[in-house]
């Protein structure tokens, strides 16, 4: 390419410096349009038209039904939905709780040395590499299909990533406090728990929080595989029931909501 | 001299009386979520028959994840995993692309300081994609554009949308004033701002916060596979179906190696656009 | 009594910042290191509770080898020095109390600090500390809605809750401004004389060294070049410590010949 130069009217000469935005943004569109030779269209099968039938059987009564079925049906998802919530809710929390001592371990400015914080480190990705999924199969191979192996498998994603988010925290943490109670003789957990922990917990509810929801909604995925919650309703009536899954769809909608809300209620308690 | 407002000096008797009773709450706090824990586990019945085949059954998993299915993991074809790893990468990609390209005029559309009141429809629109589960938008689209990886494209590029946008209103919103206040004052529109005044303090945010979201959409490109919407999801599920563990162990393998290296040149890229 | 013998401190990067110090502290003293930025004196400060341990020699503290001593003892020496630092290090979010409490941490097992299970001894001796320097009424308050002087008497606070020998007091009054300057210094005077607790600070300003310490430690590049009672100091000595004339920088208030004539 060319460089765009200028020449002014009083002789001055300016050459505008080259940019390559051109240039990275033909490699972006080179290749998107080169995962359409791993996509295949068939354009026969597309029918955007049922856009609007499904969403009318999703959200509105099968034929035959009123109204007043299509909401008495929510109110019949209870049971589902409270086994989806305990199973989000104890598997965050034992999630949550193992966090703790793996974050500190992961945390640069408070372990100080390599051998311990890089291994860690390297097993933390690992874990979260795992596909859910994954963790759920085998945990169901010695457990069955249940609400345990739902709350084992949350349990491990939530250890992974919240240990991520909140060793990342803790290494922007003010790191005086902990100099101070070392300087009175306090060990590093000592340090830690009185110095850093506190500094971290508004941002740890947070971070639990939002793993909460997260959980929720990853939860109509286990149930896809059969390990409990709202997800299996889903999976008993997708194809067959469409506005049993509108309703579902309905309720998880309120609950996540209710939960962002909750979530930001307790922030603005903690600030 | 100190006194505290029954008119007595203040002594470390009556603040030691004072303390406040935080202890209470937090053990309280603690037995209560403790219980709910506990509670949580009940309904569940672990049959005794899996149990006593515990040992064996590990044996029988570390096994087959030890001898991974070779032919499956390094074969051409289109049904073997190096292909289906393409395909999910190429997934999250286009998928990616397509979020973001959707998500820019709602992002600006829900940024306060740029549409003012309007914001809210903008914010409403996200909050709704957002919380639409991915898996059952993408059991959605199958009925739509049939099985197959086109499907999981389009799941991630209208799923991605609720985040990006989102993340997109959220650096509007942070950005300097400055220099739009000095587009107000030499007489430019709306459209003049956004172009001259806003998008090119925002741009080095919006890549990050893509890249930051295409690393999530190549994991969640392998689960839509679950439901046959392409990608390495497909034979995962049917592997899990059968405990064929050593197929499970190869496509593990991939997983593992393309999500690690899509986490280091994406960190890579990530740094150089700060 | 702190004492040290040909002290040498290397930093990894090969810089020398203590060379070869020798020096005693008797109990009781109060002592003002000064000398510019990036003389060694937070070094040679830290050297004393090994927050940075030396390379080469002995730090002796109450009869105890610093620079010997690991893990446990190192510790329970630490915990009968306290340390004052110029950012308080305070944790903005916990309560006055908490944090004068968190100074006791050393005095017990790491699982009952863990759930926060102080006996009511250690509370009563925290609150103490509080009502010495004065703060009592503010135990219960978050320590962020102190200002600036306040927080560093918490802090002071937290290291009288150790009931130390000795506090070691890093720039303690270096992002105070002048009024609260000098209250500090006077809690620290009073420390030294009701208490009877040795001081030892790094000091920026030359007259509130003068004014308050009894004895001055003049530092430059890692050695020490001055060391004597504030009696002796003359202006020569200050130029020579600092290499250079004394500027309006290095002084809180009083005029130079103010400090060295009174």
């Amino acid at each position: 390419m060319a460089r765009e130069s200028f020449v002014l009217t009083n002789g001055k000469v300016v050459i505008k410096p080259r940019t390559k935005i051109w240039l990275y943004t033909a490699i972006v569109l080179v290749l998107f349009f080169a995962c359409f030779l791993v996509i295949p269209i068939d354009f026969r099968t597309i029918r955007l038209a049922q856009v609007s039938v499904i969403l009318e059987k999703l959200f509105t009564p099968a034929p035959g039904k009123t109204w007043g079925d299509y909401f008495a049906y929510m109110l019949k998802l209870d049971q589902p939905i409270m086994e989806t919530i305990r199973m989000s809710f104890a598997g965050t929390t034992i999630g949550a709780a193992l966090c703790l001592p793996f974050a500190f371990l992961c945390s640069r400015n408070i372990v100080k040395s390599k051998w311990i914080y890089q291994p860690t480190r390297v097993f933390m990705n690992f874990l979260r590499t795992l596909p859910t999924l994954v963790v759920v199969v085998v945990v169901a191979f010695f457990f069955g299909f249940n609400v345990f192996t739902a709350i084992i498998a949350i349990s491990i994603f939530t250890w992974s990533i919240m240990t991520k988010m909140l060793y990342e925290t803790i290494e922007t943490v003010d790191m005086g406090p902990f100099e101070a109670l070392e300087a009175c003789g306090g060990n590093k957990t000592k340090a830690f728990s009185y110095a850093v922990f506190p500094q971290v917990m508004p941002i740890y509810l947070s971070y639990f929080i939002y793993t909460f929801e997260i959980n929720v909604r990853s939860s109509v995925v286990l149930g896809y595989v059969g390990a409990g919650g709202i997800g299996v309703v889903i999976n008993e009536n997708i194809g067959i029931y469409y506005d049993r899954v509108g309703a579902i769809i309905i309720v998880l909608f309120v609950l996540v909501i209710a939960i962002q809300l909750f979530s930001s209620w307790v922030r603005s308690k903690l600030q | 001299m100190k006194k505290n407002y029954s008119g007595e000096r203040l002594t470390v008797a009556i603040q030691l009386k004072r303390q406040p009773p935080k202890w209470i709450y937090n053990t309280l706090l603690t037995i209560v979520v403790f219980i709910l824990v506990i509670y949580s586990f009940s309904g569940t019945v672990i049959s005794a028959d899996r149990l006593n085949n515990f040992w064996p059954s590990l044996r029988v998993m570390i096994k087959g994840f030890l001898n991974p299915n070779l032919k499956f993991l390094f074969g051409l074809d289109d049904a073997s995993i190096p292909y289906l790893t393409l395909q999910t990468l190429a997934i999250a990609f286009a998928g990616t692309l397509i979020a973001a390209i959707f998500a820019l005029p709602i992002g600006f559309l829900s940024a306060r300081n740029v549409t003012g009141k309007a914001s809210k429809i903008g914010e409403i629109i996200l909050i709704a994609i957002r919380t639409f589960p991915e898996i059952i938008l993408a059991l959605i689209l199958i009925r739509i554009f049939g099985i197959g990886a086109l499907t999981g494209t389009l799941t991630i590029g209208i799923h991605s949308v609720g985040m990006l946008g989102k993340l997109f209103a959220e650096s509007i919103e942070n950005m300097d004033r400055g220099p739009i206040e000095a587009l107000d004052a030499v007489g430019a529109n709306i459209w003049q701002k956004i172009r001259y005044g806003i998008f090119p303090q925002v741009l080095p945010d919006f890549l990050s916060i893509t890249l930051y979201r295409f690393d999530i959409n190549v994991r969640s490109a392998t689960i839509l596979g679950v439901v046959s919407a392409g990608g390495l999801g497909t034979p995962l599920i049917f592997a899990t179906r059968e405990w064929d563990w050593p197929t499970l162990s190869s496509i593990l393998i991939a997983i593992i190696i393309m999500v690690v290296s899509v986490d280091i040149i994406s960190s890579k890229l990530r740094e150089k656009l700060v | 009594m702190i004492k040290f013998t040909n002290v040498d401190k290397f930093y990894p990067n090969g810089f020398q910042a203590l060379k070869n110090v020798n020096l005693e502290i008797n109990d009781g003293e109060f002592v003002a290191i000064i000398g510019l930025s990036g003389a060694g004196k937070s070094t040679l400060l830290r050297a004393i509770n090994r927050m940075h341990p030396i390379s080469n020699g002995d730090v002796i503290v109450d009869g105890e080898n610093m620079s010997k001593l690991e893990g446990k003892e190192l510790r329970m020496m630490r915990s009968h020095i306290g340390m004052i630092f110029q950012s308080f290090n305070l944790v903005k979010r916990m309560s006055v109390f908490k944090n004068v409490l968190a100074g006791r941490v050393a005095f017990h097992s790491t699982f009952k600090t863990l759930f926060g299970l102080f006996p009511q001894e250690d509370k009563i001796i925290a609150l103490e500390a509080l009502d010495k320097m004065g703060i009592l009424e503010k135990a219960f308050v978050r320590a962020d809605q102190l200002s600036g002087g306040q927080q560093q008497r918490v802090a002071l606070a937290r290291a009288l809750a150790q009931n130390p020998s000795i506090i070691l007091a890093d720039e303690p009054v270096a992002s105070l401004d002048p009024v609260t300057t000098i209250q500090v210094m006077e809690d620290f005077k009073r420390i030294n004389t009701e208490f009877k607790i040795t001081i030892v600070a790094n000091m920026h300003h030359v007259d509130l060294a003068m004014q308050y310490a009894h004895r001055i430690i003049g530092i430059k590049d890692g050695i020490i070049v001055f060391d004597g009672p504030v009696s002796k100091v003359t202006e020569q000595i200050l130029e020579m410590i600092y290499g250079r004339k004394l500027t309006h920088e290095d002084i809180l208030e009083k005029p130079l010949g103010e400090i060295i004539n009174g």
